[in-house]
């Protein structure tokens, strides 16, 4: 049972977001537009949740609302609890844009010291924290520079610094990748897994695939403003086996021909016999199959999905209508560092 | 304390823009020139000084807030430095107070930059120095008050272009008020509607030009007299801009609020 403290309920998910709708009237004469179509969300607390879709989605539509930004058209969210309408529950939240802008003629120091002040923070806590961001970030050399000198990278690295000023416990970030090289996106990547380990929960937006993939827990996957995929990363990806990849040695001559028969592909790579299965039920025949003849298996690796497959096959490959909004139930088993298990 | 914050950071981007002092320099420029068309004049140049350079001050505060505090809001949105400070724990009307704030703070520091130099260079030349003169520059600043205040209000609904038509409209206007209430004076009888319309209008615009006694401070300060006007015409003047400037930002929050970024 939830235990209420006054301003939020302890058990409350990090996020919770009911029917959100956001249409946008231009005008006169322009047709309206649906950005976000009736989303529910609820993300648990300490956990990387990757919000995914394609350019127009209706990610950045969606995150700003939270942030206060927007005003929905219909629907509620809740941060730990606290209605997203109430200013006051941005304390608990740190975001950081897509392609941070910053005043140009603050210094990196001077924008920490003014972000951390809105943030409700006292001078010595400013001070503290401000120069413990700056170094962490690797700005320490630049703290005294203005704003309009820094690349692109150092401003998406103080955009993370200036979210995470006050330590709010969830972070939310617009395609905090967007725009930056390998260097970059690996230590922005770095810097999320390393505030989930602190405890904190993080809620990004992203179309980097790869990226999601390696590092988060859970993912949405949203399209024409629509909620079409919701649920653990491991468990989406392995519900569905594209190939089985089989190796055994050892097989007399006359045990392959009838195994292969049942593969797509069948070769040996000089040491082992390697074959690719359709799915499971051939894979589990060939076996019997090779270990009747007196082979040995050495390994049975089903392939699964990948992220990108699994994003293509839901947004435009009309699996839309069938799926209807799959989602699969949040939060009976702890997620895995990296969101990834073990599939073979 | 959020207001202050935005406030200060309002100012100190405002002053470290070069573009402001370029203005600033034009001018001191302009007030050292009053000198020469006291020149020209036959007689009282110390008067023609005061005057030029009691317009001069005027006329480039209000250019300046006016060319800043229309782009400020909108500046905000356009560079999307407004995402990062609407997501912390603000409200709305903090930010446009605080840009209020920050605004009337760089119009200040300005005014009183170009009164120094403006006052030093009448006690150079030995010109009458009383009381009037400080309270037409202070009745600058209480006009800058509500000037700012419209500024922000048109910042906050449009583009910059468009808030500087408007505000420069009502500035002008405000400086013709006197004549709208003799204009009423003349209709009286004839057309009652007219006289209505021109009454609610009266009431509507900036009445700036209330905040105008440069004539009467060079008259006083020539006579050697220390006020311009009454100490509670003064404060009356006082009451009207602060109260106007905040009918003024109460419409731009509620504009604000609305507004999704």
């Amino acid at each position: 049972m939830a235990i209420s403290t006054g301003t939020a309920v302890i058990n409350e998910p990090a996020l919770r977001i009911e029917g959100l709708r956001m249409v946008y009237n231009p005008g006169l004469f322009q047709r309206s537009k649906l950005a976000v179509d009736g989303l529910d969300l609820e993300v648990p607390k300490g956990s990387i949740y990757g919000f995914l879709g394609q350019n127009g989605a209706g990610k950045t539509t969606s995150i700003k609302i939270l942030v206060g930004l927007q005003a929905p058209t219909a629907g509620r969210a809740w941060i730990f609890g606290s209605d997203i309408r109430d200013s006051a529950c941005r304390k608990r939240v740190g975001f950081m844009p897509e392609n941070p802008y910053f005043y140009e003629y603050l210094t990196a120091w001077e924008t920490l010291e003014f972000y951390g002040r809105l943030s409700g923070m006292s001078g010595p806590q400013r001070r503290r924290r401000g120069d413990y961001l700056l170094e962490r970030f690797g700005l320490g050399e630049t703290r005294n520079v203005p704003m309009r000198d820094f690349s692109k990278g150092m401003r998406q690295r103080l955009g993370l610094a200036q979210a995470i000023m006050h330590e709010p416990p969830l972070v939310i970030l617009d395609e905090p990748m967007s725009g930056l090289d390998p260097l970059g996106r690996r230590d922005i990547r770095n810097e999320i897994l390393a505030l989930r380990d602190a405890g904190c929960t993080v809620f990004f937006s992203s179309h980097v695939l790869p990226d999601v993939a390696d590092i988060c827990d859970r993912v949405c996957i949203i399209h024409q403003g629509r909620k079409v995929a919701e649920g653990r990363l491991n468990k989406l990806l392995g519900q569905r086996v594209l190939e089985v990849e089989l190796s055994a040695s050892g097989v007399p001559p006359e045990g392959l021909p009838e195994a292969a028969k049942l593969a797509r592909r069948a070769w040996h790579d000089g040491e082992l016999y390697r074959m690719l299965l359709d799915d499971d039920e051939k894979a589990r025949k060939a076996k019997q199959l090779i270990e009747a003849s007196g082979g040995e298996l050495r390994s049975l690796v089903p392939h699964y999905e990948s992220l990108e497959e699994y994003f293509v096959r839901v947004t435009r490959d009309g699996e839309i209508a069938n799926l209807g909004g799959r989602t699969e139930p949040i939060g009976e088993s702890t997620p895995q560092p990296g969101g990834k298990e073990a599939k073979a | 304390m959020n207001v202050w914050a935005i406030a200060v950071n309002t100012f100190r981007e405002a002053v470290r823009d070069k573009i402001l002092y370029l203005l600033v320099v034009f001018g001191i420029l302009l007030i050292v020139v009053s000198r020469a068309i006291g020149w020209i004049s036959y007689g009282g140049e110390h008067k023609i000084m005061t005057d030029l350079g009691l317009f001069a001050i005027w006329l480039f505060v209000a250019l300046i807030s006016i060319f800043i505090g229309t782009q400020m809001i909108y500046k905000e949105i356009d560079k999307r430095t407004l995402y990062t400070i609407l997501s912390k724990p603000i409200d709305r009307w903090e930010f446009v107070l605080g840009k209020y704030l920050g605004l009337l703070l760089t119009t200040a520091m300005i005014l009183v930059l170009l009164s120094s130099v403006f006052l030093a260079y009448l006690y150079l030349m030995g010109a009458p120095l009383t009381g009037a003169i400080f309270q037409a520059l202070l009745l600058t600043l209480l006009e800058m008050v509500v000037v700012t205040a419209l500024a922000i209000f048109f910042s906050s609904a449009s583009t910059p272009v468009l808030s500087a038509v408007f505000t420069f409209m009502l500035f002008g206007m405000g400086q013709l008020t006197k004549w709208i209430v003799d204009l009423g004076a003349q209709v009286q009888g004839q057309a009652p509607w007219a006289k209505l319309f021109l009454k609610l209008f009266y009431y509507l615009m900036p009445n700036l030009h209330n905040f105008n006694v440069r004539q009467e401070a060079v008259q006083a300060a020539g006579r050697g007299e220390g006020w311009a006007v009454s100490a509670d015409q003064t404060f009356s003047i006082a009451v009207y801009a602060f109260s106007y400037a905040a009918a003024v930002l109460l419409a731009a929050v509620l504009i604000f609020r609305r507004r999704n970024f």
